[in-house]
């Protein structure tokens, strides 16, 4: 069911599980955090797009979360791969566009330079291309001039 | 007539006094955030992002782009707990 709700703020501690950990070893889990996992989403998008329908179809039939764990561990897989190949190739462009998000409240439309130069390193080392679903004109990424358009 | 500096006065200080205290507010919003303007606008998605980066680096707003996290993330989530209202 999904009625947990947040702590209120003012807590007075953390709850620590005291069960054990179960006996098979854990699985690799991504290690990126929220910035780079936000400039690189379109990317993940498409690249992993089957593991990750695969995992929404799944969670529709239940939603418990024992039911969808293989399905889960193939899109953490699929989006390390990629964070290793963005790694390996446009590392310096990943790291100038997610540390700009970090500088604007990870707003996109603050940073579409560093963007830009990031989203032409993809699309010509990984042949990967940011596309908005849905966009009717221009895809506001692509727009040059977003004030009088 | 010559200008009437008297009056200048506490518009200086009234411009002073804002102006200390706005930098100094600057640089403790800053200090905290580590070099960064705060977040703002924050729903659960980004609160539940938030705990999940200082988790991986250890730091309010670290960022990192490794591959895989560090093994102690397996077991270093945690439940806020909030007091009890009977």
């Amino acid at each position: 069911m999904s009625t947990f709700r947040e702590a209120s703020h003012i807590t007075t501690g953390k709850f620590v599980d005291p069960t054990p950990a179960p006996a098979e070893a854990a699985h690799p889990e991504v290690g990126a955090t929220s910035a780079p996992l936000k400039s690189a989403a379109f990317f993940i998008g498409s690249y992993c797009k089957d593991y990750n329908e695969d995992f929404m179809l799944c969670k529709e039939e239940n939603n418990d979360p024992a039911h969808c764990l293989k399905e889960g561990r193939k899109v953490t897989r699929c989006a390390m791969d990629l964070i290793t190949k963005l790694r390996e190739n446009c590392e310096k462009e990943w790291e100038a566009h997610y540390k700009c998000l970090e500088k604007h409240n990870q707003e996109y439309y603050a940073c579409r330079k560093p963007e830009r130069t990031f989203n032409e390193c993809v699309f010509s080392k990984l042949k990967l291309e940011k596309v908005i679903p849905g966009a009717s004109n221009t895809p506001v990424h692509l727009r040059e001039n977003t004030i009088y358009n | 007539m010559p200008v009437p500096f008297e009056a200048l006065i506490p518009l200086g200080l009234i411009t002073g006094f804002f102006g200390v205290s706005g930098f100094f507010f600057q640089k403790l919003k800053t200090s905290i955030n580590e070099g960064q303007p705060p977040r703002y606008g924050l729903d659960r998605w980004d609160r539940v992002m938030l705990d999940r980066d200082y988790r991986l680096t250890g730091t309010q707003r670290g960022q990192t782009h490794q591959t895989a996290a560090p093994s102690a993330f397996a077991t270093s989530s945690a439940w806020n707990l909030e007091k009890e209202h009977l």
